[in-house]
């Protein structure tokens, strides 16, 4: 375990120092691209601070995904780098080489097209030679000019991203490792999860924090970025993130009449239809604001310092939590607010009456994210019986998110129904990919703007010089090495992709890719025999879920045709429809829509880092075949 | 057949004129009575606009083809031949008094589709007309006039669309004055005195708020019918409270009434909120009331995209081929920094305040025991985001501080930073609220946040005494809040609080300030209850019914307790007996309630449902045609048949 370690820290390492001596090398680049150092030096931020889990506690299978990560992320270093070098020079500088006019046409046309797609596609077909494209030369200076900016902006955007390795504990006593963006929604990372697991896709499958200082459990809501408020744990952090069903998530959806008419009885509830029920969440859920249910009632509060629980009588409005002080009447004018719900998440709590001594177990708490210990600023409330606790505790939901909410389990239950089907899932025609991804990684990579290349489809270019563009463009598809198994070695594979009739012949696609990454001065890695041979051997056992639902699952490995296509594709679907630049394609797009303030300004991005270290490029080959080595090693050892 | 003289009233001879005699046959009809009158006063005008109304029977006679006999109109009727469009004085929901011309012959529904297509107002379904509280009249204000806009001169309505000229109804544009009126109507009014808002009759009780709605007039009946005279005044509200299909670019005058109406139900308490509800209402019409001075009400557009604005400040500079490191700098956060002093408030020390060299960057608050150190490690750094800023500020005592709350996995930390003066306090102030919203100083808000904090500031200074200077600058907040918090509060007290809400709506356009407003109003847990008194049948004691958009509820009295609720949905007929004035309703699983009504009249609470029933049969999709005809069967009742 420890040279895993040791490897891991070491290939972080390597990262930067790549980096860092791709920026020396592109003289001619403005200062901005040699930033995204900063964001490799993020990821392995990610790790160190990562308290989520330490490497040491890895299992095998979650290294293999982590693996799969990386080196994922490596390539697309490799990849960013290798395009923003062309796009530094002149076009002109590259008529010469020809062995990847496509790469090097690729930047200069796709940046500059509203809709890059279209221009790939023609681009992919007939390398056309660079000079027919540009009109004359100072538009194409212009161009380039434009496309510096957008990829120095992308840098800086990307620079800030920042990635957690979450482990996720699954109710059946497994668990899931996964890197999570910081763009990610918790949406995002439930399908993430689907297709890890491939449990039956149902709305109320959430992603919950526990925490045991406080005995705390909450369901993160689907909107919500998890990478967040997991940051905020302390190091030595217990909490635990769960991946469970959990049946309140969007009862109010289900059955709203339960908490809008709480008041009446509950048999006349039970046989409600679904007429009525429909009228109830349009009522509720579609007018101008979002009524929130009338609660009120009897709860018990605990006093502020005090081991006591007090009575007193609580109402639920959109604005907050009220209760009405002793001897006052209901009216709005008498009450009293406890909390308001801007700066609070509401938590259901375990055994409390052991812990605090409470009237029942059925208590729930209110606290700002962060607070993740006892304290004076949480507010303790304890109802009679359970009922009454999912009662209260949907009810906050529904005033804090609002419409949110509603959106949210729409947006679940689409999935729930495309999962079924197999068809379509989340809007849009390329999403249908991000069902069938048959990587177990793809789609955290896909968000970051990754798209997963594999190490050895460097090696793959080289041997397919002779093949026409597109086999060059699918050499990006493979998945990465952790499931070799899955797919038949990439090379023979390919020419049939190419012409197979499920394959689309897509624009998005051969956009989305890379270019291929050698370079005149970067050659390409790993010496090729060496990884011919090295996935079959390498052969880490995938991830056991993953074998296990084979069945279940169209399996990946019986026809790489269907699968092969998805990665991109969904890497495409992820960038939203927006213009995707070139080679970190979905980051601007995606986080100018996440973030539409902060990140840009806020970047300050650290004084470009021009160190000394040069690093020599076959070394990079080296490192990833070192690391494939060691792994093997490690394995045989076993 | 017979023969006699009918005696006729031309108002247009004045009023000593004796009344007009023409002799008629039973077989006359209508139109052939008018023809002989028009022709004996040897008047020449347009008399298009005329009609006979009947005075003993309260009617009027416009069907031209009838004969008097069919009208049964003997020698002893008494008729009038009069305009059917008269003038009549409207209070708007924002307080302020047109006076226009209105039909008084057709039902008050349409008399009501006329006025809201005069005045540029969709959906004239949602409002109707009521009887003006009886003022009590005291000797002394007999003098005052209220300020009434006269666009008496308007054309009435045709049926054709109404012309727009740049963005109101053609006629508003055709001088200065009615332009004025139009604005008036389409922006919302400076807030009013608070000595003004306490002066102003408020329902206090839920049977006073029952009696107000004993007002309404009857839709189904004319205006003349039910007592209304020339010059009368009558107020314009929304009635039913279910607003179908806002646009904000085309519902101008709608929007702002509405808000109107919803501020003074909020100002007036005759809507019920809590405190902290009362503080962000207060501070969306503040804000609404600045905007308004500005902003012309537009859709709201969305900010240009950050990455755009950025590219395109980056282009400039890669124009001018200026360096990398340009580039680098318009990207890099500026920064405050700045000798302040802090305290930390812990339990049992009472330590003062400490002075250190502070830098503000990002979200993050730093500081360092002088400025020499800065470029070493900070003493301590503190991460705003997700913190609560509270601002703990006296003008007069001349103390600037902000108090922090920051959120860490202990607690909640508490820290005090105290500014010299207004100018330093306003912008690490307006940093603070920033970043504890995640924003950092770059964002587009920042200078606005300083500025709004300012001038809150500046409220503090104008003393309460000075009434007269109601500017725009110094806005009392008094006037912001209902009488309740006028008389809890001190002004000083309650701009911070104001404050406070305030910057959560600072940024909103006017649209969507007032969108906001409306919102809030609508989450309300009593909004859209429109109460009646009434007795239920076997019951000894009075009791309230409040009718909303989707149910009836059953309140209690004397604690004010919902005993009861029915939905609509579940109804499945509703009668009222005219004879004994008793409404029964019908709910599925044979539930029946019957009841008659103390405080308005049964005919109102029949309307109220039938209404309602109305509303909801409006569909999104359907464009603006009004199904008159149904309305009037479901609210018309025994007249309408």
């Amino acid at each position: 375990m420890d040279d895993i370690d040791a490897m891991f820290s070491d290939m972080l390492q390597e990262m930067d120092l790549l980096t860092q001596s791709l920026g020396e090398e592109s003289e001619t680049l403005p200062k901005p691209p040699s930033i995204p150092v900063t964001q490799e030096m993020n990821v392995s931020f990610g790790f160190a601070d990562c308290n989520v889990l330490s490497l040491n506690d890895l299992e095998d299978n979650d290294l293999d995904a982590l693996m799969a990560d990386l080196v994922a992320d490596i390539s697309a270093t490799e990849e960013k780098f290798a395009t923003e070098k062309e796009n530094s020079k002149e076009p002109t500088h590259f008529a010469p080489p020809p062995v990847q006019p496509q790469s090097n046409f690729y930047l200069p046309t796709s940046t500059d097209a509203p809709r890059p797609a279209t221009s790939s596609t023609s681009i992919s077909a007939p390398p056309p030679p660079p000079p027919t494209a540009k009109p004359s030369k100072e538009d194409l200076e212009e161009q380039i000019k434009a496309d510096k900016i957008k990829l120095a902006l992308e840098k800086l955007k990307e620079a800030k991203v920042k990635k957690l390795v979450v482990k996720v504990e699954i109710t059946d006593g497994g668990s899931k490792t996964l890197m999570v963006d910081e763009r990610q929604t918790v949406r995002e990372v439930i399908d993430n999860l689907f297709e890890k697991t491939h449990c039956d896709c149902k709305v109320d499958w959430s992603v919950c924090e526990t925490n045991p200082d406080l005995q705390t459990e909450r369901g993160f809501e689907d909107h919500e970025n998890l990478v967040e408020p997991l940051s905020t744990w302390q190091r030595d952090s217990e909490n635990k993130v769960i991946f469970q069903e959990k049946n309140d998530k969007y009862e109010v959806f289900r059955n709203p009449q339960v908490f809008y008419l709480w008041k009446k009885d509950k048999k006349s509830l039970k046989d409600m239809k679904e007429k009525d029920k429909e009228q109830l969440l349009e009522e509720n859920f579609c007018g101008p604001s979002v009524i929130v249910p009338d609660l009120e009632g009897v709860l018990y509060l605990k006093e502020d310092g005090k081991k006591s629980w007090k009575q007193r009588y609580f109402l639920l409005r959109a604005s907050g939590l009220y209760y009405s002080p002793k001897g006052k009447t209901k009216a709005s004018r008498d009450l009293v607010c406890l909390v308001q719900f801007d700066n609070v998440n509401v938590y259901y709590c375990k055994e409390y009456k052991i812990k605090y001594k409470a009237p029942t177990d059925h208590c729930f708490i209110l606290k700002h994210p962060q607070i993740q210990k006892e304290s004076q600023y949480i507010k303790y409330l304890c109802c009679d019986d359970e009922w009454s606790m999912t009662l209260w505790v949907t009810g906050i939901r529904v005033a804090k998110y609002g419409k949110q909410l509603y959106d949210n389990y729409k947006a679940a239950v689409r999935k729930a129904a495309g999962s079924a089907t197999w068809t379509t899932t989340i809007q849009g025609s390329p999403s249908i990919s991000s069902a069938s991804t048959p990587s177990p990684t793809p789609k955290a990579k896909a968000a970051n703007g990754h798209v997963s290349q594999p190490p050895m489809e460097i090696k793959d270019s080289g041997n397919q010089t002779a093949f026409p563009p597109p086999p060059a463009s699918m050499e990006n598809l493979p998945p990465p090495p952790p499931d070799p198994v899955s797919l038949p070695p990439p090379p023979p594979a390919l020419p049939t992709t190419t012409k197979g009739n499920k394959f689309p012949p897509p624009p998005q696609f051969t956009q989305s890719s890379f270019p291929p990454p050698p370079m005149d001065d970067l050659p390409p890695p790993p010496p090729p025999p060496e990884d011919i041979e090295l996935p079959p051997n390498f052969l880490p056992p995938p991830p056991p879920s993953f074998v296990s639902c084979g069945g279940s699952l169209p399996p990946p490995p019986p026809d790489p045709l269907s699968y092969l296509p998805p990665p991109p594709l969904q890497n495409f679907a992820s960038v939203g429809g927006g213009p995707p630049p070139p080679p970190p394609p979905p980051a601007p797009a995606s986080s100018a829509a996440n973030h539409p303030t902060g990140s840009i300004r806020k970047v300050a991005p650290p004084p470009p880092k021009r160190t000394t270290a040069q690093l020599s490029t076959p070394s990079d080959g080296n490192l990833m075949s070192e690391l494939m080595l060691a792994m093997q090693k490690k394995r045989s050892q076993q | 057949m017979a023969a006699w003289d009918l005696t006729i009233t031309v108002e247009e001879l004045g009023p000593e004129a004796p009344p007009l005699k023409i002799s008629v046959t039973s077989d006359l009809h209508i139109g052939g009575v008018i023809l002989k009158v028009v022709e004996k006063t040897q008047l020449k005008k347009d008399w298009s606009d005329h009609a006979l109304w009947w005075e003993q029977k309260q009617q009027w006679l416009l069907k031209p083809s009838w004969t008097l006999d069919k009208c049964g109109i003997h020698a002893d009727a008494r008729l009038c031949l009069t305009p059917q469009h008269k003038p009549l004085r409207l209070g708007l929901p924002n307080g302020t008094t047109i006076l226009l011309r209105a039909c008084f012959s057709s039902p008050v529904f349409r008399t009501v589709m006329g006025i809201c297509k005069l005045l540029n107002i969709r959906h004239p379904e949602e409002l109707s007309l009521l009887w003006p509280v009886e003022a009590k009249k005291k000797k002394k204000d007999k003098g005052v006039e209220e300020e009434v806009y006269d666009i008496t001169c308007a054309p009435l309505p045709s049926a054709t669309m109404l012309k727009l000229s740049s963005g109101m109804p053609a006629f508003f544009a055709e001088s200065p004055e009615s332009e004025a009126v139009y604005k008036t109507l389409s922006v919302s009014q400076p807030a009013p005195a608070p000595e003004t808002i306490a002066k102003m009759y408020r329902s206090t009780t839920i049977v006073e708020k029952a009696q107000v709605n004993g007002r309404w007039l009857d839709s189904s009946r004319s205006l003349l019918k039910q007592g209304i005279k020339e010059n009368d005044k009558v107020l314009l509200r929304f009635k039913y409270f279910t607003f179908h299909d806002i646009t904000p670019q085309i519902d101008v005058v709608r929007l702002t009434q509405l808000y109107e109406q919803a501020r003074w139900a909020i100002l007036l308490e005759e809507i019920e909120c809590t405190e902290e509800e009362m503080m962000v209402f207060a501070a969306l019409q503040y804000h609404i009331g600045k905007v308004s001075l500005t902003e012309q009400f537009v859709a709201s557009c969305p900010a240009m995209d950050d990455l755009d604005s950025a590219l395109q400040c980056l282009e400039v500079k890669m124009d001018r081929e200026s360096s990398a490191d340009d580039m680098l700098q318009t990207m890099t956060a500026p920064e405050l920094h700045d000798y302040l002093k802090i305290f930390r408030p812990k339990r049992l020390t009472l330590k003062g305040y400490k002075q250190f060299w502070f830098t503000f960057k990002d979200t993050t608050l730093s500081y360092y025991k002088s400025k020499e150190e800065s470029c070493k490690e900070p003493i301590q750094q503190m991460n705003l985001k997700g913190c609560e800023v509270a601002p703990d500020v006296s003008v007069a005592g001349q103390k600037f501080c902000i108090r922090l709350l920051i959120p860490g996995p202990e607690g909640m930390n508490e820290v005090y930073l105290r500014c010299e003066q207004e100018q330093q306090y306003s912008q690490w102030m307006a940093a603070c609220r920033l970043a504890s919203k995640g924003k950092t100083l770059v964002d587009s808000s920042f200078s606005s946040e300083v500025q709004s904090i300012q001038s809150f500031l500046a409220m503090q200074k104008t003393t309460p005494s000075n009434k007269t200077a109601q500017t725009d600058d110094s806005i009392n907040t008094h006037s912001l809040v209902s009488p309740r918090y006028q008389k809890k509060y001190k002004p000083k007290q309650l701009s911070p609080r104001i404050l406070e809400a305030y910057q959560n709506v600072a940024q909103l356009s006017l649209t969507d300030a007032i969108q906001r407003f409306l919102q809030i109003w609508q989450a309300l847990p009593d909004f859209g209850l429109s109460y009646i008194v009434v007795r239920f049948k076997g019951c000894r004691k009075d009791e309230v019914l409040g009718i909303a958009n989707n149910r009836l509820i059953r309140i209690d009295l004397g604690v004010g307790d919902v005993v009861k609720t029915w939905r609509y949905n579940t109804m499945r007929q509703w009668n009222v007996n005219w004879d004994i004035k008793q409404v029964a309703i019908e709910f599925d699983g044979n539930i029946n309630i019957a009841f008659s009504c103390v405080t308005a009249d049964c005919k109102i609470v029949h309307e109220y449902i039938g209404g309602y029933i109305f509303m909801s049969t409006r569909s999104r999709d359907q464009s603006d045609t009004l199904n008159e005809e149904l309305f009037h069967k479901l609210t018309g009742g025994h007249e309408a048949l």
